[in-house]
């Protein structure tokens, strides 16, 4: 590792943002008065000096390689005066001061293979994790769901054909390090398995008691192996959260055939009409089938179809569900109802229905 | 009288050196025991925190991360190949 | 490496159909890093085998930092000794995601002399995420990143890079500065961001309204939400263009309102901005008509977390409305005391949502000097269970 030198620069922070604005953004800052729809993808802000800013939003992988990032920089030289951005869910967007540019740089992205929507009632780019890319913890690939879903959702992120908004993500296990927990649908990868506790690495990788203290049931207890310190776990009380893994790798709870995937519905952030809620589980488990996953794929399609069907305008999955009720919608959606949908963590009880307000 | 920096990375090394393997000590857990040690008077969070900067840039010590950040003396990362 | 192993039937299928391709992506970068072949190789057989091949480090970074590299190891490294090591480097992603094509161009370079030339744009938190290289490239690229301006994000026991959203520089609702604040943040903190202080992750996101575009109630630690006082702004004449455009305010406005407090009669709208709750619904469906209040500033709150370890939680409010011209001075403030109590009190791994869940929110109050208002909950508590103080009249 190389040492410490005089000339080391540390602790700079990000470029200051300023040099990175689009001179109409810079001139207009804090003043835009109102923005309209152009189509699909396609967004332009006026100011109340009346310029307008358009804004081409553009759907990608997430990841993305450093030959298709000099792509996007050709295009922002070309079409947009050499400035682009990216959104809080992984779209690529330009900002175009001229409106004759849009439909040369539409027509551009789609060459490259780069969809424009993910707008106003559009189903937006999917936020995800790593999964087996680069995760340790991974209980399923993220990327692969992501393509396989997006493949057969793609023309409702170019249409605003929905209610309203609806928001999907992944994340790879129960770290949620997409944080996918409010939202309309989160696809989340599960492992059904305690950890297999290697005591021949543990002694010397792991902290007994930093380990048996992060698991939040108690289910790791101390035990003596082969005359070495080390743990056990009571499998009844182990609810796959994989805490003790983040803490002792020695901990494995990776599973083939037992890990897969589960869905979740009805949350989200917005404060828009409904307060932020959290997504609450429609299917408990769906096993892996890479590389196109076509059974959580289905499930996904067929959740999205049923809310397009029966929502009213403006009401958010979990909107949706609250007007009809979860039994007519697991009717509607024909998702079976099982003893895992009961809630049995913290403060269950405040989940079970306490009054006679059923739709009969 | 304030208590000098390098002194103190050095009570924090030995600390850190005495408990490896048995405890991972956090830069709360260092700092807590620091002043415990030596008193608020003499020893403050902030002289701490130069103390665990000199140990981390001296390359005496080094962060490792295992659920949370520790900071341990130099080792071979388990995970990396050979 | 033989022919076959080569070979990538299950993620070919991945390369088909409309939505772009992360497989052609890493394909791709392929074509000028050795490293890529390695990562489909043992992709591929992830996709066989329903198994992920990574190990987590704990111990590569760059020198004096305790964050910003997350570190990775193959456990097949004899079979693909290119991705034996694969560290990230979480880049600190300039405010609101803005860039120029030359500032791009600079990080690609960089990358693609010191990685495998993958990236996310953008990792879930905000960062740029620089995806898969050896300990020996990330001094190298520290250093260059450095030289060009940029610096290294958070991970670990620390602050992690602050986010926020596109705020006023392209946003009509935006309340306050998001990215001035987002910025600002984030440099008062770089000892925090990358030097672990903390019993775990800190997280701070500012929305500059309710809409809430960079998730800040479900995902910070800290949550600053744009919103007003005072009445709606309304334009009187816009509002007629969309009754005209056959927009049916009553029915989508006015009956969608979760307080009820508007009323559309004989062409005119009647607001009763007391009863408002700042939802932002009425002014996201007729945003040439309607706007955020002129008083405007932000409400704090407090806790959001995804479920590991006790569990999700949703930030709740800490401060109900703090004027946009105080807060950066307010937020300060409130995190040296609200740093002050965690450091002394949370367990490891326990995020301040959790330690507050733990204590008490009064508990939490009192340590922090803020007094408890009834914006704090959505009802008082509904059991007897009461710690009356034997000190004081506990009034």
């Amino acid at each position: 590792m190389a040492t410490a030198t005089a000339k080391r620069i540390t602790d700079i922070g990000p470029p200051h943002y300023e040099k990175f604005l689009h001179p109409v953004v810079k001139k207009n800052y804090g003043t835009w008065r109102y923005h309209e729809n152009i189509q699909p993808g396609v967004l332009c802000h006026v100011a109340e000096s009346g310029d307008r800013i358009y804004t081409v939003r553009a759907g990608s992988p997430r990841l993305l390689s450093v030959q298709t990032l000099r792509q996007f920089a050709d295009l922002a030289d070309r079409y947009a005066d050499g400035y682009l951005r990216f959104t809080s869910r992984h779209n690529v967007e330009f900002l175009l001061s001229d409106r004759e540019q849009i439909a040369p740089l539409v027509g551009a992205l789609a060459e490259l293979g780069f969809p424009v929507g993910g707008t106003n009632n559009a189903i937006s780019n999917i936020v995800h994790t790593q999964g087996w890319v680069h995760c340790h913890s991974a209980a399923t690939d993220a990327s692969g769901i992501v393509k396989a879903v997006m493949d057969v959702l793609y023309d409702r992120f170019t249409h605003e054909n929905l209610p309203a908004k609806l928001r999907i993500a992944l994340a790879c296990c129960l770290n949620m390090c997409g944080a996918v927990h409010c939202s309309d649908i989160a696809i989340l990868g599960v492992h059904r398995r305690a950890p297999k506790v290697n005591h021949e690495t543990l002694p010397r990788t792991c902290e007994v008691p930093t380990l048996i203290a992060s698991c939040p049931t108690g289910a790791i207890r101390p035990a003596t192996v082969a005359e070495k310190a080390s743990v056990e776990v009571v499998q009844e009380q182990c609810m796959f959260c994989g805490n003790c893994y983040t803490v002792c790798p020695s901990m494995p709870l990776n599973d083939p055939e037992n890990d897969g995937l589960s869905i979740w519905v009805g949350g989200k952030v917005s404060n828009a009409r409904s307060a932020p809620a959290f997504s609450k589980l429609a299917i408990p488990f769906i096993p892996n089938n890479p590389p196109r996953w076509p059974e959580v794929v289905d499930a996904v399609v067929n959740i999205v179809d049923v809310y397009a069907r029966h929502a009213r305008k403006f009401e958010r999955m979990g909107e949706w569900i609250a007007r009809i009720g979860w039994p007519r919608f697991f009717e509607l959606t024909g998702i079976p109802f099982t003893r895992y949908h009961l809630d049995d963590f913290k403060h269950a009880g405040l989940s079970y229905a306490r009054s006679t307000h059923i739709r009969l | 009288m304030s208590i000098a920096i390098e002194s103190l990375a050095d009570d924090m090394y030995q600390m850190i050196a005495e408990t490896q393997g048995k405890k991972n000590l956090k830069a709360g857990d260092l700092t807590k025991a620091m002043i415990a040690k030596h008193g608020e008077a003499d020893c403050t969070k902030d002289l701490c925190k130069q103390a665990i900067r000199l140990l981390i840039d001296s390359e005496r010590c080094v962060y490792s991360y295992f659920g949370g950040s520790y900071i341990t003396l130099p080792h071979k990362e388990g995970a990396a190949p050979d | 490496m033989a022919d076959d192993d080569t070979k990538t039937p299950l993620l070919d299928q991945l390369e088909e159909g409309p939505w772009p391709s992360f497989v052609t992506e890493i394909k791709r970068a392929g074509t000028k890093s050795p490293v890529c072949g390695d990562l489909l190789g043992q992709l591929e057989q992830s996709y066989a085998e329903k198994k992920g091949h990574w190990k987590h480090g704990g111990i590569v970074g760059v020198l004096g930092y305790g964050g910003g590299v997350i570190g990775r190891y193959s456990d097949l490294p004899e079979k693909y000794p290119n991705v034996a090591h694969f560290h990230t480097m979480r880049v600190n992603q300039p405010a609101g995601w803005f860039y120029t094509s030359d500032a791009i161009r600079t990080l690609c370079d960089i990358w693609e002399e010191h990685g495998s030339g993958l990236t996310n744009m953008h990792g879930s938190t905000g960062d740029i995420v620089f995806l898969g290289t050896r300990t020996d490239q990330l001094e190298p690229a520290f250093k260059k990143l450095t030289a060009a301006g940029f610096d290294l994000g958070g991970s670990g026991s620390s602050m992690r890079t602050p986010s926020c959203c596109v705020g006023q520089a392209r946003c009509e609702w935006a309340c306050y500065d998001t990215m001035a604040l987002c910025d600002d943040l984030t440099r008062s903190y770089q000892d925090e961001l990358h030097r672990p202080p903390f019993p775990y992750k800190f997280k701070i996101k500012c929305s500059g309204c309710p809409n809430d575009c960079v998730a800040s109630i479900a995902r910070a630690d800290l949550s600053i939400i744009g919103t007003w006082k005072g009445e709606i702004q309304q334009d009187a004449g816009a509002i007629a263009e969309y009754a005209a455009s056959g927009l049916d305010i009553q029915k989508d406005v006015c009956d969608r309102c979760p307080t009820r407090c508007m009323t559309y009669e004989r062409g005119t709208l009647t607001i009763e901005n007391r009863e408002c709750v700042r939802c932002m619904h009425c002014i996201n469906v007729m945003p040439k008509a309607l706007g955020p209040g002129t008083e405007r500033g932000a409400t704090i709150l407090i806790g959001a977390k995804a479920p590991i370890v006790q569990g999700a939680l949703l930030s709740s409010v800490l401060v109900p409305f703090v004027p946009a011209e105080e807060l950066a001075e307010t937020i300060k403030e409130l995190l040296k005391r609200v740093w002050e109590f965690w450091d002394e009190y949370g367990k490891n791994r326990e995020r301040i949502g959790e330690l507050i869940q733990r204590v008490g929110l009064a508990n939490f109050l009192d340590a922090i000097g803020l007094d408890p208002v009834p914006e704090m909950v959505s009802a008082p508590r509904d059991n007897p269970f009461i710690f009356y103080q034997t000190d004081g009249d506990g009034h």
